[in-house]
């Protein structure tokens, strides 16, 4: 856990940085991005009270904000026992995700695909102002439910993007899915959220995990079923190499995110199912994925701007005035992927335990499998490209995720040990 | 986790790759402009690891500013340094 976060180290330009172990006779042994420059809240939120916690979070954490508003929700109303949205709720909540998703994309695409990137932008704006978010920290979601049905005019001038962002978002997937796709060997598992027929659904109550294969091997846990399904191998760490429990330690590794929901199961609108087989059939690739999640998702909202709900009806449930000594679980499927929230409270309220687990975090070990690909067999600009692809790949949650080939700050540190030793 | 904190643009210079510089407190530090051509010098942003990553309205600029004062007050050593017992 931490113990101190300085703003300078928030702010200030710092590389990606990679550490490369290799043996004596120069074979990788391992490869690994590090991830102390994004460390974990968690621990400064015990003792706040718990109903604080998605507010505060989501103005630190604030990449996505609308992820950790809505992650913070459902673990608040975990606490409770509310598991089921009023209609209204659901599909508000719904519409921010969405739009959520598509905003995050976006930033990816600022430089590669400028034009597209600011139509997609602007609707995936629209879409959040119509949730009743029109600025960067979303207000959509009170516990229990939602502070208003979406405003019909602005629901209609988002609907009048539609077509545009349709557009713009194909042409970014017809785009990615003919460009080239960095080796991935990842053995461990792909975990999304899925509907109740096990289809992706960003916003799915239920986590559905596959294997390489395609195996089921969770089929469709609830939220609250948590501490059963995934354990950190090192709590409360940066890295925390959280691990599938049911397959332990050594094989539970699994990725989440683009990859791992158009693997899941099947997507449920028609353009983006179409490309979603295509993909499947192809090479696959991470910068594909995400850009026919962004179709799937402006697809999605199309069709939530035409139900009744979005605009009329009951806006929640009551909310207690007191909480229960419980522990609550919230999550939601992002734009990086699998956002967990888990709050364990004492009797008056507060925060005995927060845990936050994020899609970098969760992606840590796949980005290191990604990262050894790179560099065996390779070295000097041919090694730095592959580093460089792995990173885009995995995507964590830091602005040189995002930088166009070539550029990105990057340090590899070589690290030898002698394997000889081992043992000793 | 992705930690980004609030700070106010002081000159940018344009190209493929703008840059330029951010006010944080009484420090200027060079920033990246690349993800948010919108922006504009007075504007604040959502600065993280170098880069801007999002142009913040005033409201969003003081409810993060809060929130980082949230944590100061649990008793931390400096305005902007955060810590936990």
């Amino acid at each position: 856990m931490i113990q101190h976060i300085d703003v300078h180290q928030i702010i200030d330009a710092a590389p990606a940085r990679v550490v490369v172990t290799r043996d004596t006779t120069g074979a990788v042994q391992e490869a690994s991005f590090d991830l102390s420059g994004l460390p974990r809240v968690d621990a400064l939120l015990t003792g706040r009270p718990v109903v604080e916690v998605p507010g505060l979070v989501e103005r630190l954490c604030s990449i996505c904000p609308a992820a950790h508003h809505l992650a913070g929700m459902r673990a608040l109303e975990s606490l409770v026992g509310h598991s089921q949205m009023t209609p209204t709720a659901e599909a508000v909540r719904r519409l921010l995700h969405l739009g959520s998703v598509i905003s995050i994309h976006v930033v990816g695409l600022i430089m590669t695909h400028p034009a597209e990137a600011l139509v997609l932008r602007r609707f995936a704006k629209a879409a959040m102002a119509a949730a009743g978010s029109p600025g960067h920290f979303p207000v959509t979601g009170v516990p229990g439910g939602v502070a208003a049905p979406a405003d019909p005019a602005q629901r209609d001038l988002c609907a009048q993007m539609v077509a545009d962002a349709l557009e713009a978002a194909r042409r970014v997937a017809a785009a990615c899915m003919s460009a080239p796709v960095p080796e991935d060997h990842f053995t461990g598992a792909d975990v999304a959220l899925v509907d109740d027929q096990g289809n992706l659904d960003l916003f799915g109550q239920l986590l559905r995990a596959v294997s390489a294969d395609g195996t089921p091997l969770i089929p469709g846990a609830r939220a609250e079923q948590w501490d059963e399904l995934v354990v950190e191998a090192v709590p409360g760490a940066p890295a925390p190499k959280p691990y599938l429990k049911a397959l332990g330690a050594s094989s539970g590794a699994y990725r989440v995110g683009p990859v791992a929901q158009l693997r899941i199961g099947p997507v449920t609108t028609p353009v983006a199912q179409d490309l979603q087989t295509v993909w499947l059939a192809g090479a696959g690739g991470a910068s594909s994925a995400r850009a026919i999640v962004m179709v799937h998702a402006v697809e999605a909202i199309a069709a939530l701007l035409e139900a009744p709900e979005l605009v009329d009806g009951q806006t929640g449930h009551p909310w207690p005035e007191s909480l229960p000594e419980a522990v609550g679980v919230g999550w939601v499927d992002g734009a990086r992927g699998l956002l967990v929230h888990r709050y364990a409270t004492t009797d008056d309220g507060r925060v005995r335990v927060a845990t936050i687990l994020t899609p970098t975090a969760q992606n840590e070990p796949w980005l290191a499998d990604l990262l050894r690909t790179a560099v065996e067999d390779s070295s000097g600009d041919t090694m730095r490209a592959g580093v460089e692809d792995a990173i885009r790949e995995a995507d964590p949650c830091l602005p040189c995720s995002s930088a166009p080939a070539g550029t990105m700050d990057l340090e590899v540190d070589t690290v030898s040990i002698d394997t000889s030793l081992k043992g000793l | 986790m992705c930690l980004a904190f609030p700070v106010q643009i002081t000159d940018i210079t344009a190209g493929p790759m703008p840059m330029g510089h951010v006010a944080h407190g009484d420090t200027i530090v060079s920033c990246c402009f690349a993800y948010v051509p919108e922006a504009q010098v007075g504007d604040y942003v959502l600065m993280q690891s170098g880069f801007a990553v999002e142009v913040l309205d005033p409201d969003a600029v003081a409810q993060s500013f809060d929130a980082f004062a949230d944590l100061v007050d649990q008793g931390l050593s400096s305005p902007f340094t955060l810590s936990c017992s």
